[in-house]
């Protein structure tokens, strides 16, 4: 099986943006940012060179920042014809009835181009905007059950009945099925570090995503998910260069200005997720958590922000090992948002390809 | 200010692209569009865009996109036909219960953004018990309604757009909620709100939270208190109607009970007495016992015991419907969403024959 490269879609009005700085989490968050509007005319061009790279589908990510996932995809997905959306979706946010009822209606509109990423939830503060007082574990059961009804529905013939803490549904039915060539259930990607979040993907989900770490911290963590049947895809950014030295400053010229880079702390400081507090506390002992792998950005652009630096050969070989240890799929972002996907296509990829063939 | 018309969005495969349709085909598809073989709860992204095109030629404003277990979800198919249309806007029909405020207010948001805010919402408090149960909702009829004042009170604070959204309900409670993507339309900060329903409890919530009660059409002289009562409150009267429009009153007459069942069907009887806890249906049940269908000399009821109270059908000739319009324009009735057999054939002879009628009289009466 050849490796799966996923792509973030752009927040709205990145497409256009060229630097690091312009796209950082402060601007993405404050009222007036152009992340909080659909930006269609970038999206169908961030979508047409993604097609062309290779990419096989991009995340759209879910926050109150930014316009609702399943809608977009909707939009976009009737724009493109090959690319597919890995939506971001919180649950408690609907019911699963009516979550199902969406999903499904979406992928008979798009040819079933559609993938899930359920994350149990937020910042406990975005969490109560929407509703939602649980705590942090407490989300976690009440997604693997909203999770364990959605199989219901998707794998069900007749109705559906659950009796659960969080959710009751008494002979549920819903006409509009789930409409894929090949599948009659979406792959749900599972995000989290907690013990719980693995937990989760293990019993619920069909991939665990989780953010890139060195391959040798990684290879008990996905044997032990993949004996279980289920796969691993790794959330990382890339900055790509023909030489090292490029790469290397390159990397460097994304760390912010001061007055940013103390604002992005702030935010970061706020969250109680399990995974940014790790990312967090990495990075501020090391830059560098091995050759290729630089956590540089972390305290300014968040976890997710670990990125893979270096010429085309090196960031290939270092895909392969990863390959090698058992991870299946990654989902990446890079600065400027397009150009580095587009180089990516171009110059990783087929390298990738060529090893993987032989 | 000119009468607004609407029409029912038909249901996936109720459209024939490749045939004409009788009347009685039409019928039939939409009766068995819940059964597990019908291709209704497929989206029907060509027949719809057809259906669309005419419904603009003949002068529709917007197209009201149904919920039920039945069909695909009313928000996603209208991003997907505002997409592939300019001019239509959608009446998205939702239950509250089904999802957080919050959640719904950024999906509709969102909605508007991306199709030059055409969108309405027609907020439902619920359906059948058994639906609700299906769906996770497990409130009675009243407390359905006082969830549904509150689901639309946190949605319109969202609207609002003057800061953090608190609140502490019975059944919502949310705590400094915050949206950036705001509800974009050209003329508009929130969508219109069309609140549906017979009961006093789906009156007095069009009154608090709606811009408009939508309800099935009735005699004008019945509805008149009502409408009157909602107008001076500045809230909208919209009717749910079926028309049936042909050259001769014979004829029309001649094609309505063309649509009356064979034979008594107690499945469908039953099927309507199962939504026990609606006003509307128990209404409609109460209809069966009367003889004499004809409630105007065009109002007719003879399908409601069957079918349900929406297919109450205005029947006539374009004249003779088109002065039983502008009778509920006298009482205060502003808009009016309609529905035919089969519904592309309607809506042409609605546009050609019966709009042109109305909008010569609406002239000559503001010229007056």
């Amino acid at each position: 099986m050849n490796l799966r490269f996923h792509w973030m879609l752009p927040k709205g009005g990145e497409v256009a943006m060229k630097t690091a700085q312009e796209t950082s989490r402060v601007l993405t968050t404050k009222a007036r940012s152009p992340a909080a509007l659909p930006d269609i005319e970038g999206w169908s061009r961030f979508a047409r060179h993604a097609e062309e790279a290779g990419i096989e589908s991009v995340l759209l990510s879910f926050s109150r920042y930014e316009p609702d996932t399943i809608l977009i995809a909707c939009a976009v997905g009737r724009a493109t014809t090959r690319l597919k959306f890995i939506i971001a979706y919180r649950s408690g946010l609907m019911q699963p009835p009516t979550f199902v009822q969406q999903i499904n209606t979406l992928s008979a509109l798009i040819g079933g181009r559609v993938a899930l990423n359920i994350v149990a939830g937020s910042s406990t503060a975005e969490q109560r905007g929407y509703g939602d007082f649980l705590d942090h574990d407490e989300r976690y059961a009440r997604a693997e059950e909203f999770l364990a009804i959605c199989h219901s529905f998707w794998q069900s013939k007749g109705e559906v009945d659950f009796d659960g803490k969080y959710y009751r549904v008494e002979r549920g039915k819903l006409h509009t099925p789930f409409v894929a060539p090949g599948r009659q259930t979406p792959e749900i990607y599972v995000s989290g570090h907690s013990e719980q979040a693995e937990q989760l993907a293990l019993k619920q989900g069909s991939c665990w995503l989780r953010l890139i770490d060195t391959p040798d911290k990684l290879r008990p963590l996905v044997a032990r998910i993949r004996e279980h049947g289920v796969e691993v895809c790794l959330r990382l950014c890339v900055v790509c260069r023909p030489t090292r030295e490029e790469a290397l400053a390159a990397a460097r010229a994304l760390l912010p200005d001061e007055e940013i880079g103390r604002q992005e702390r702030g935010i970061l400081a706020s969250s109680d997720s399990q995974t940014l507090k790790q990312a967090l506390a990495v990075a501020d002992d090391v830059g560098w958590l091995n050759q290729y792998l630089w956590a540089g950005l972390v305290p300014y652009y968040g976890s997710s922000s670990i990125t893979l630096v270096g010429t085309p050969e090196e960031l290939a070989a270092a895909f392969l090992e990863y390959k090698r240890i058992g991870v299946t799929q990654f989902i990446i972002a890079g600065w400027p948002k397009l150009d580095e996907m587009v180089i990516f296509g171009r110059e990783v990829m087929p390298l990738v390809r060529k090893a993987e063939s032989h | 200010m000119n009468l607004k018309f609407h029409w029912m969005l038909p249901k996936g495969g109720e459209v024939s692209l490749d045939e004409p349709q009788t009347p009685q085909a039409a019928a039939r598809y939409r009766i068995q569009s819940t059964s597990n073989t019908s291709s209704a709860p497929r989206p029907d992204m060509e027949g719809w865009i057809h259906f669309a095109r005419h419904a603009e030629a003949a002068g529709i404003e917007s197209v009201l996109v149904s919920f039920s277990r039945y069909e695909p979800d009313p928000l996603v198919v209208a991003c997907a036909l505002g997409q592939a249309t300019k001019r239509l806007k959608f009446i998205v029909a939702y239950r509250s219960g089904l999802m957080q405020p919050t959640t719904f207010v950024q999906q509709v948001n969102t909605l508007s953004a991306l199709i030059g805010g055409r969108i309405a919402l027609n907020v439902v408090a619920g359906s059948s018990t058994a639906e609700q149960h299906g769906y996770g909702d497990y409130l009675a009829h009243d407390d359905r309604y006082a969830r549904a004042a509150e689901f639309l009170a946190v949605c319109r604070s969202f609207w609002k757009n003057d800061g953090e959204v608190d609140f502490d309900g019975k059944y919502y409670r949310v705590e400094k909620g915050r949206l950036h993507t705001p509800f974009l339309a050209p003329d508009r900060v929130a969508p219109e709100i069309y609140v549906s329903g017979h009961s006093e409890s789906a009156e007095q919530l069009a009154r608090t939270q709606g811009t408009c009660l939508l309800r099935v059409a009735d005699v004008a002289s019945k509805l008149q208190p009502s409408v009157a009562r909602l107008r001076q409150l500045g809230v909208e009267v919209c009717l749910r109607v079926c028309v049936l429009c042909r050259g001769t009153r014979e004829e029309a007459v001649g094609v309505a009970e063309s649509l009356l069942p064979e034979r008594d069907l107690p499945g469908q009887e039953s099927n309507i007495a199962t939504k026990d806890d609606s006003q509307m249906y128990r209404e409609a049940s109460r209809a069966t016992d009367r003889k004499n269908n004809w409630l105007t000399r065009s109002l007719w009821t003879g399908l409601v015991p069957y079918y349900g109270p929406v297919w109450t059908a205005l029947v006539g000739t374009p004249t003779e419907i088109a002065e039983a319009l502008l009778e509920y324009k006298e009482i205060g009735v502003t808009q009016f969403i309609m529905s035919g057999w089969p519904e592309v054939d309607e809506v042409i002879t609605f546009g050609r024959e019966v709009l042109p009628l109305v909008r010569q009289a609406e002239q000559s009466s503001g010229e007056a």
